[in-house]
Parts: C-alpha cells; structure tokens; sequence
C-alpha cells in the first residue's frame, strides 16, 4: 500500500501472552492502533506456542489501521537454546559463556532465512554468527 | 512530572545493531523488546521497504531496582560496544496510561460532504444532522481519516442515486459500502482479497445496522467477473485502492463491472498519477466526470 503506510513496528513478545501494558500499550498507542483488537489477535495466533518469543511485525497504516505478520523467533533466543545457555554474556568481549556449532548456526539461518535481510544462506550465516559472538558465544567447527 | 511509572530506554542506529542491541536490552526490560523503523518506497509498485534509522526500546518500571536494571543494562551495552561502536542510549520517563483507551483519542468525528459522518465506533453522535458511519478502527484499511476514504465518501454522496446496487472492489473495513448503504443504496456486494477485511465489514456494518443489504466475499474483479458472487455488475462501483492496482484491474475486467450508463469512483490515486489511471479508464471506454482532491490524493468519477 504505497503510501498509505507509516511504520513498521516490532514487538517480541512472549507467545499468547500480548496485553495492553508496556511494551505494547505505548508502542502502539501513539501510532492510534487499536490495542485490544492486536492483542485478541496475537495471543489467537499464537496461543499454541507458549513459552516461545514470537516477535509480531506491525504494518502501521496512516489511517491508523494495521496489518501484522509472525516472525522466526529472534536469534538470540534461537542461540541460547542451542548452546543450552540462560542468557547471554554480560561482557561478551571479554567473557564467554558457551559454544556453538557451525551446524547449529546454519540450521538457525536455515530457520531464520525468509525473514532476514541476507542474499544467501553464507550471508544468513556470518549474520546469525554476529549475534553469537555478541552474546559471548564461542563458535565452533 | 507526577509519579512516572515507566522508564522507556531506546537507541536509534542503524538495522545492524538491531539483532545484538534487541538481544541484550530484552534481558532487562519489561515483556520485550520494540523496534520501529520508517518506510520509504522505491516507486509506485513498491509496497514499502523499512528504511533506517531502526529505533530500539523497551521500558523498565519504576521500582527499587530500577537504578540497578538501568546501570545492568547500560554495563551489558557497554561492552557490546566495544565490538560494535554503538550510539548512545536515550531515557525518558513516562506515566501509566489506560493504554487500552489512551490510543482512541487519535479519532474524532469527522463531518463529510454535506451529509455524512465519520463517527469512531465508542462515540456518542454530536451531528444529529448527519448519518453516522460507526467505525471500529482495526486490521483494515478505512477508519475514515485518510483523505482517499473521505474522498470517496464526498462522491458516493453526491453520485450515489436511491436503490442503486453497489459493487466495492478492495472493500477494507467496509466504510464505503456501510456508507452507500446508509445513504439508500440497493444491495451491496463488497469483496476484498484479504479475509481480515472481509471480517471487518461484516463487522462493521453488524455495528451500522446494514448487514442485511451487505453481501461479503473473498476476491477482486476476477472473481465477481466469473460468478463467483450474486452479481457482476452494478451502477455504481467503488474502487479505493492504489493507482498501479487500478490500473491492472482495467486490464481484468473493472470496467465491465458498470452497468450502462453506471459510475465508476477510484481512489488511492496520488494526483501524480491522474493521468495514468484516466488513460486506463478511457481506453476501457469510460467517460470523465469529476475529480477530488485532498492533499497529494485524488478521487476520479468516471460514467460509462
């Protein structure tokens, strides 16, 4: 809709779980979104996949309607996983917390390809290893 | 300000930091991470491409532990800085809102032409003069506030005659046809290619009353052409959607949806691309007879 567009919003929010207090409340508010009818939606979308970060990408209208699509969950969250960490390292320059495999690192851009900006799957890859070595991720053959 | 209750923090940079800054700053804000960016667009078919700055934020409440989430997450983006050059974070308190209401106060009535209004579906109506189309603004396109939409209704107001059948290719949240059928309109058939539209109207005109004249389908000028729907054609037919859109559904067929003698209203038309969009409705034999504008938006009224 050339034109009629405002804004693409992000929101990574738990699964099922969207409600009107922050982050969505203000994300969306501002921007004249009719909260509740997001929130009914996602959580609808969404209600078989709890515990998972599902972020919901909102095409925001300059009507004040809207549009939104589900996203892969973030990488972060895909690497905690496969290297079997809580969270991420505080000081990932200096301190490591884990590891990854190449494979693992492919099988998450395989996942994450159709939403990302990358050309190929070795693009994907250097990117979703970007975001390892941020967290404090050694990456390992 | 009086008792803020959140801390919104947020960093404006380039999409490359997104993945990494999103990464840490959700470790210490509350229910997830927010990225927005702007939208640009290539040319006249491209439906929006995200363009930077990407704006990162999340909010932390306002509690004892505040000053420590904040020096944690300041700490945790101070050493991802030193990979990866970052620009500085941003603070800002903010109270607590009824966020469920707060986003309504963007709507107001809005007067139309001489007869109509635009009225957000929570409102009482303060124009008894006037029709009201009742409006729950959602996941379509047409609360009413765009210049297209009003254009449009301006037209069918003034070119729509009493009992005339209406057909509303790319029918949104249903404005248009809810509006058609409020001003004495025959039955409506009103289609739209995405379902959550097609739920929108049936919801809307539930809401106005005028579900009983509203006929609602899944489809585009194909669909109508082929039988799909109870009929396919009207006198009057009603088309808000985008100029290069308007223009590859006269090749399909939209003018033979007018009956003789019958109207055609277009909209979603930037006054650049009159032109274009006239040359496709001529060369389909139909005639011009007035157009509208508000701001760089066109409506274009064609007969046959």
């Amino acid at each position: 809709m050339a034109k009629k567009l405002k804004a693409i919003v992000r929101l990574q929010i738990a699964a099922g779980k969207a409600n009107p207090a922050p982050p969505i409340g203000p994300a969306l508010a501002g921007h004249g979104i009719n909260i509740m009818a997001f929130c009914k939606e996602y959580n609808a979308r969404t209600s078989t996949k709890a515990g998972e970060i599902i972020p919901a990408e909102i095409t925001i209208y300059t009507d004040g309607s809207f549009s939104f699509v589900l996203k892969t969950p973030p990488a972060g969250v895909l690497l905690r996983k496969a290297a079997g960490i809580e969270k991420g390292s505080g000081v990932p320059n200096r301190e490591k917390v884990g590891k990854v495999t190449r494979a693992q690192i492919r099988e998450i851009a395989e996942l994450k390809f159709k939403d990302m900006n990358a050309n190929d799957i070795d693009a994907a890859m250097k990117q979703i290893e970007g975001t390892a070595r941020n967290m404090g991720l050694n990456i390992v053959d | 300000m009086a008792d803020p209750r959140w801390l919104e923090v947020s960093l404006t940079g380039d999409g490359e930091i997104v993945e990494a800054v999103s990464e840490v700053m959700g470790r210490y804000v509350s229910g997830g991470v927010v990225t927005e960016s702007g939208v640009e667009y290539n040319d006249a078919e491209d439906e929006g491409t995200p363009v930077g700055p990407v704006r990162i934020y999340g909010f932390m409440a306002v509690d004892e532990n505040l000053e420590t989430t904040r020096r944690n997450l300041e700490e945790a983006l101070w050493h991802l800085g030193q990979i990866h050059p970052l620009p500085p974070l941003e603070f800002r308190y903010i109270k607590d809102e009824n966020w469920m209401a707060a986003w309504k106060e963007h709507y107001k009535p809005i007067p139309i032409g001489k007869k109509l209004l635009v009225l957000p579906a929570w409102l009482q109506n303060s124009f008894p003069d006037r029709i009201a189309v009742r409006i729950d603004p959602s996941m379509a396109f047409g609360t009413g506030t765009h210049p297209t939409t009003r254009l449009c209704m301006q037209a069918l107001e003034t070119y729509l005659e009493p009992g005339q059948t209406v057909i509303d290719v790319g029918c949104g949240s249903g404005i248009l046809s809810i509006a058609a059928a409020l001003l004495g309109s025959g039955d409506i058939l009103a289609v739209d290619i995405d379902n959550a539209a097609v739920i929108s109207t049936k919801e809307n005109a539930s809401a106005n009353g005028v579900l009983d004249k509203i006929e609602t389908g899944i489809g585009s000028v194909k669909e109508i052409k082929t039988g799909m729907f109870s009929r396919k054609r009207a006198p009057m037919v009603v088309a808000n959607i985008l100029a290069p859109v308007i223009i590859r559904l006269f090749e399909a067929g939209l003018a033979d949806l007018v009956a003789p003698e019958g109207t055609i209203i277009l909209s979603g038309i930037l006054a650049e691309q009159a032109s274009s969009v006239e040359a496709a409705a001529i060369s389909k034999g139909l005639k011009p007879i007035e157009k509208l504008q508000i701001d760089d938006w066109v409506a274009q009224i064609f007969k046959k």
